[in-house]
């Protein structure tokens, strides 16, 4: 592993009890790259982002995060600079805050000062009106609320975004403007994404290089080009890929 | 598969459902109109586009405060707007039945799979339990779940989600249905796990001669599984077409919503974005 990656990962395992569900993975990611993990469901893909975002404790090997050396309870210099966005914007807001309060609770906690003008920030920079700030997350739409789950993670300005299925709860024409909206963002501010999908098309659109997962194993990375042309070397790679293009009728 | 040489299965006129909240009447489903033959017909759209509401409204599952209206709406010659309750039950499940988008929650936990597929037939038919048995017993096999025998006494928390769906799928066709009504069929499996699901369906629709509905909000997975695809948008049908022609849709509702899937074969920096017409809904 090279020593100037923003994120790098040796020989990770995870067990839940008796099943072993991330089993000996290791890789990179450059400063400013954005790399997706894909597979299907129990393939370990998510785990493994909550191995990074510290949010899970019971896991062997080494995780290497802006050069350190990552404990399993991490501190909070971590969390200002490594933040996380949710599958499912209508589950990871809390219903009874306003956005408001969503923004306001991280710099409390990391005793930012400006709140008041950091939270106006965030919520321009994803684009939301500051009209909305005492909304409750009941009155936003799914796109929104994931604006919000954005916003949130932003609003301490961390390098390294982690993010599960951003857009798998959002219909196609709010996925593309939450996916335009994370893509100006890392141009602008020189993020690193991880991007956890189980669509090949949005992997391929948003990240630079990819690692394909089955049983908790690392089957293959590629770049995305490799993907676009269709030429995984692993049969699983290529079956996962011939499977998202749609159903074809035998005959 | 020929939709215009027979008369159509099903025939919708003018179809809205309205639900009476006490902040004013939700139009969820505004003057919908097509002939369902024996064919894969899908509908797609965006969450609240109505797609769903026109399934239920067909099947008479629309919940109280909504109401159904119709100019007309036949199946196989009978008026279904005006049959009496019973009437539409009888049709409900023997005749027309209906896939549910996720097995964990359509199925009931606490009875074991293969009994809920051989009440789904005696239901409907006259036999004896052992009779029901047998032909849940080969539906199974018909879904191509290997072990039918064994699977038949699991409950529904041991089966996989695919597995599950083909339960569903079985539970569905053991009544030997003219239309099938699928909801979301394969959104909650994974993608090759979905392809199989499809496969089955694609071979017991064509094998039966059924009238397929496919509602989905995947385009792709539409155009590359259905025969016509209507494409709705807060209640209407924006456009109807054959499902190998979406790439030359014409509506500007289609267009856009083609344009921002991301594509392998066509990166761009940015996604186009769909801009909303109010006159769409005129």
């Amino acid at each position: 592993m090279s020593t100037n990656s923003a994120i790098s990962v040796d020989k990770l395992n995870v067990s839940f009890g008796d099943s072993h569900v991330v089993k000996d993975l290791s890789f990179a990611v450059a400063p400013g790259e954005s790399y997706g993990i894909v597979g299907e469901s129990g393939s370990g893909k998510s785990t493994v982002l909550r191995v990074l975002a510290g949010l899970n404790r019971d896991w062997s090997g080494e995780v290497d995060i802006l050069g350190k050396r990552q404990p399993k309870l991490r501190d909070k210099a971590f969390y200002r600079a490594a933040q996380m966005v949710f599958q499912d914007p209508f589950g990871s807001l809390h219903p009874k805050k306003t956005v408001d309060d969503t923004l306001a609770e991280p710099l409390a906690i990391h005793g930012i000062s400006d709140a008041e003008a950091k939270i106006s920030r965030a919520m321009q920079d994803v684009g939301l009106p500051t009209s909305f700030r005492f909304r409750y997350p009941h009155q936003l739409s799914g796109g929104q609320r994931q604006r919000v789950a954005i916003a949130r993670a932003l609003v301490l300005e961390p390098t390294i975004l982690l993010l599960d299925e951003p857009t798998s709860a959002l219909d196609v024409s709010i996925q593309a403007e939450v996916l335009n909206l994370l893509q100006a963002l890392r141009h602008e501010r020189k993020l690193t994404y991880i991007l956890v999908s189980h669509d090949l098309a949005v992997v391929g659109h948003m990240c630079e290089r990819l690692l394909v997962m089955q049983f908790g194993r690392g089957v293959e990375e590629m770049t995305a080009a490799t993907l676009a042309a269709r030429a995984p070397q692993t049969a699983y790679a290529q079956q996962l890929l011939t499977a998202s293009e749609g159903f074809r009728r035998a005959g | 598969m020929n939709a215009t040489s027979e008369a159509p299965l099903l025939t919708l006129d003018d179809l809205r459902v309205d639900f009476h909240t006490p902040t004013g009447i939700v139009n969820t489903v505004r003057g919908l109109s097509f002939t369902l033959g024996r064919e894969r017909l899908g509908i797609v759209g965006e969450s609240g586009s109505g797609k769903s509401m026109t399934g239920r409204a067909i099947l008479d599952l629309i919940p109280h405060p909504g109401v159904v209206n119709a100019k007309r709406m036949e199946f196989r010659g009978k008026d279904l707007t005006t049959m009496d309750k019973a009437s539409r039950r009888k049709l409900r499940g023997r005749h027309i039945s209906m896939v549910m988008q996720d097995p964990k929650f359509s199925l009931n936990p606490v009875q074991a799979v293969g009994d809920q597929i051989a009440e789904a037939y005696r239901v409907h038919h006259k036999a004896s339990a052992r009779e029901a048995k047998e032909r849940s017993l080969s539906m199974l096999e018909a879904v191509q779940i290997r072990e039918p025998g064994r699977v038949y006494d699991l409950y529904p928390h041991e089966v996989s989600g695919g597995m599950g769906q083909r339960v569903m799928i079985a539970m569905m066709l053991i009544a030997e249905p003219e239309i099938l009504i699928a909801d979301e069929p394969t959104s909650a499996l994974d993608v090759t796990v979905q392809l199989q699901v499809l496969k089955i369906l694609d071979d017991l629709v064509t094998s039966r001669g059924m009238g397929l509905i496919f509602i989905s909000h995947d385009l792709h997975l539409v155009r590359s599984f259905c025969d016509r695809v209507i494409v709705m948008y807060g209640g209407k049908a924006l456009e109807t077409l054959p499902a190998g022609e979406l790439d030359r849709a014409q509506h500007p509702y289609t267009r856009g919503l083609l344009g921002c899937l991301p594509d392998l074969d066509h990166p761009r920096e940015k996604l186009a974005t769909l801009t909303r017409d109010p006159a769409w809904l005129a």
